[in-house]
Order: C-alpha cells, then sequence, then structure tokens
C-alpha cells in the first residue's frame, strides 16, 4: 500500500464512522447561539448578579468553553477521531495552562512590589478614582467650558 | 514500517514490507493540527497575558470607557458561529460531490468573515476617533489626572492657539475666532495645580461612563466629541494597558481571519468536488479555531 492510498484509506475510514449530518450541525448552530445569547445575558438588566461580576465571569467562562467543546467535537470533528486527537491536544493545553501560571507570580503579582514612586505613576487605583469623583461631585462645576 | 515474515520463505530476500502509517490520518490534516497545537499555545500565552495582566492591574476600564459596544461583540460572534457552520455545510457538499454547492458556501464563509473583518474596522476606527490607542513616546490616554496631564492638556491647546494667533484679525474666520476662544478659555482653566479641578476637567473632555451610569450604552457626550478638533488628552485610569492587550489580542485575532479569507479567496475558482474535500476539511480546521479563539475573546474582552 503506497503512502497515498493509506491516506485516503485512514480519511475515508474516519469519516465513514459517521459524525450525524447536516441536522447535527444545525443543532450545534442553534445551540452556540443560545449560548452566546446566555453570554450576552449577563449585560441586560435582567441578569441578578451586577453587584457580583465573579458570578458573571465565571458563568461566562463556563458557557464560552461550552461552547469551545461544540465547536472542536462537532465542527472540527474531533469526536469522530481515533486517540491521536489526544496527543496533540492535551500536551499543548497542559503547556498553555501552565505558561499563564508562570505569568502569576511576575506580572500578576507586579503591584505588590511596586515602589511609592512608582505607584504614583501607575493607573490610579478604583478606590482613589472613586474618591476623587466624590471630591468632583461635591464641588459643583462653575465655569464650565460649555 | 511494519516486517511481516513469510512462513514459507524465512530469509531476507524474501522479507514483505507493508506501511503503517503513525498517526491514522492523512498527512495534511496533521500537518494542520500540530500547527494548531502551536496555534493553541500562542492564543493561550496571549489571552493568558491579558488576564494575568488585568487582574494584577490597579484599575481597569469599564468597557463603555473605551467605547467598546457589546452588541456589536455579540453580533460579531454570530457573524463567526455562522460562518463555521457554512464552512462544514461547504465540506459536505464537497464530500457529497456538490461542487457548486460547495462552493456556493465557500463564498458564504467569505462574505461572512468580510463582515466581521468590516464589523471590526468600524470598532477600530471608533477607538482611533476618540484617541484611544498605543502610541510612541506616548498615548492621548493618562492614567490620573495629574499635573502631567494638565501641562499635556496646555501644550495641545497652546498647539492649537500659535498658528491662530499668528493670523491677522481680518484673515481669521468665524469658526477661527470661536475655536481660539474655547482654546484660550480652556487653556487658563487647565492652568491650575488643583487635582480636583483637573478631574473635573478631564471628565468634561471625556465623561466616564460612570457618571451616565455602566449601562446606558453609549459614555456621555464630551469637549472632545463636541470639538473633534480639539484632541486634547484624556484620562483613562488603565486606559494604556488597555488599549495594548485590546489591539493586540484583537488584532492578532484579525490577522488570522484575514490569512483564513485570503485562502477562502485562493479556493474559489477551484472546483470543489469530493477529490478536494481534504483541503475544505483542513481550510475549515483552521476557520473553526479562529471561532474557537473569538467564542474566549468576546466575553474577556467585552464582558468582563
Amino acid at each position: 500500500m503506497t503512502t497515498h492510498d493509506s491516506d485516503h484509506a485512514v480519511d475515508t475510514h474516519a469519516h465513514a464512522e459517521g459524525h450525524g449530518g447536516i441536522a447535527k450541525y444545525i443543532y450545534v448552530f442553534l445551540a452556540l447561539c443560545v449560548l452566546t445569547g446566555a453570554s450576552f445575558f449577563t449585560y441586560s438588566d435582567y441578569w441578578p448578579y451586577h453587584e457580583h461580576p465573579e458570578v458573571g465571569r465565571l458563568f461566562m467562562m463556563v458557557v464560552s468553553c461550552t461552547k469551545a467543546m461544540l465547536v472542536i467535537l462537532f465542527f472540527m470533528h474531533v469526536k469522530y477521531e481515533a486517540d491521536w486527537k489526544y496527543v496533540l491536544t492535551i500536551p499543548a493545553s497542559i503547556m498553555s495552562l501552565l505558561l499563564i501560571l508562570a505569568l502569576v507570580p511576575d506580572i500578576g503579582l507586579r503591584m505588590r512590589t511596586y515602589s511609592p514612586e512608582r505607584k504614583e505613576h501607575a493607573a490610579q487605583s478604583k478606590a482613589a478614582n472613586e474618591k476623587l469623583q466624590e471630591k468632583v461631585r461635591a464641588e459643583e462645576p462653575h465655569d464650565a467650558a460649555h | 514500517m511494519a516486517i511481516a515474515a513469510d512462513p514459507h520463505h524465512e530469509h531476507a530476500g524474501h522479507l514483505k514490507l507493508e506501511y503503517q502509517p503513525a498517526l491514522p490520518l492523512p498527512n495534511g490534516k496533521l500537518i494542520v493540527w500540530l500547527f494548531l497545537s502551536t496555534e493553541i499555545m500562542f492564543f493561550a500565552a496571549l489571552i493568558g497575558v491579558y488576564i494575568v495582566l488585568r487582574f494584577g492591574a490597579p484599575n481597569w476600564p469599564a468597557t463603555h470607557d473605551v467605547h467598546l459596544s457589546e452588541p456589536i461583540g455579540a453580533f460579531n460572534t454570530f457573524v463567526l458561529i455562522c460562518s463555521s457552520v457554512t464552512v462544514v455545510l461547504s465540506l459536505e457538499s464537497a464530500r457529497a460531490n456538490k461542487a457548486g454547492m460547495a462552493k456556493a458556501w465557500l463564498a458564504a464563509t467569505l462574505i461572512l468573515g468580510a463582515v466581521f473583518l468590516g464589523v471590526k474596522g468600524y470598532e477600530y476606527n471608533a477607538k482611533f476617533s476618540h484617541g484611544i490607542f498605543p502610541m510612541f513616546p506616548r498615548s492621548r490616554i493618562h492614567e490620573r489626572a495629574d499635573l502631567n496631564y494638565g501641562s499635556a492638556a496646555r501644550q495641545r491647546l497652546q498647539a492649537i492657539i500659535a498658528p491662530l494667533s499668528t493670523k491677522p484679525a481680518e484673515a481669521l474666520t468665524e469658526e477661527d475666532t470661536e475655536r481660539l476662544a474655547l482654546a484660550k478659555k480652556l487653556a487658563e482653566q487647565f492652568s491650575t495645580d488643583n487635582l480636583v479641578t483637573l478631574q473635573r476637567l478631564a471628565d468634561e473632555v471625556m465623561p466616564p461612563a460612570s457618571r451616565s451610569g455602566e449601562h446606558d450604552g453609549e459614555h456621555g457626550h464630551g469637549l472632545n466629541d463636541e470639538h473633534p478638533w480639539l484632541k486634547l488628552p484624556i484620562v483613562i485610569p488603565g486606559g494604556n494597558m488597555w488599549a495594548s492587550t485590546y489591539f493586540t489580542l484583537t488584532g492578532f485575532h484579525a490577522l488570522h481571519v484575514l490569512v483564513g479569507l485570503i485562502v477562502f479567496a485562493i479556493m474559489m475558482p477551484m472546483t470543489l468536488s469530493a477529490a478536494k474535500a481534504g483541503i475544505i476539511e483542513n481550510v475549515g480546521l483552521y476557520w473553526h479555531f479562529v471561532d474557537l479563539v473569538w467564542i474566549f475573546l468576546f466575553p474577556l474582552l467585552y464582558l468582563f
């Protein structure tokens, strides 16, 4: 068997295993639309957890991971592929997670070691900004430019 | 490579060689998947850096302060999802040897991808027109309304006043006179070392979204919107880091969309019969990955 024949054989074999046809794609598409709507719902006034942004963030990440799995499994046909899929995707995912974790001490926690001089030139903190805004509101503008 | 020994002729000259692929998938698909695994790490690094920078930052701007529109982001997400469906439909048509249908679905993908880029261009323009972009040696975004901000505002106003002041009075148009008067008035107001006054002036230049309410859609109308020629520096705490991460993430994503569109355009003149199904599948894998990245970028950039 030549390399080309072999490629063709494995390809048709993978395809012959079946993937549910067009109806499945339509269902996945509808599910993706509904899930996008669910993410967008966190922005609407009906979302009950505006006071706790971490709830919305967790919800959105769960929704995004679900959407990603739908795309990977059905549109990219990974559900129907042989076990080689784990060889390529799992190490890459682990390396990505390790990379993010490696960034936390030096970049994520960078503000902990900032000198006072450096903090002065960094972005104004949320608390300081709110305090200043309160003072601005207390001092009604007398000479607004417009 | 496996060696199958013939039991009747067990000497070297009669060994039968049989090819067995290391992985049960075509070479082209293997290459695409290897490429995608590097892409996973590339975008994971970009998204990871964004998350780490953002949650370690002393302040991060509200989405409306940086002129982001959630409905536009959601629309673009919908467009990319639709384009993912059209690619798989193109692949299915090609596999069924319906070359015309395959081409039609591919054309639809091309159009949807172009719509995505068009909307992205519109969004970029909204940022650029408000002075929100990274620039060397420094951008128009200031991290706080401090004395440096006041000085930068005065410098900008002087740049407006100087050429108008040297013009003879009769050469000044009505518009020039109005501009000169406003610039002089603002220069006087900015000549202060009172930080509360500077913050108030910064709010007048570009009112923060928190003042008009987070869910009011657009930010309030400021001096820079009313008089686009002013181009005064603006105060957005965390705005520079936001601009750097936003344009890096969306820029690299848009670049990937563009590459996908170029490949689709190259494929358009081909006869997309069953023989070309492998190519559509490989390009489709790349396109789905681009969609996948946006699935994470949309909530992270627009809704977090």
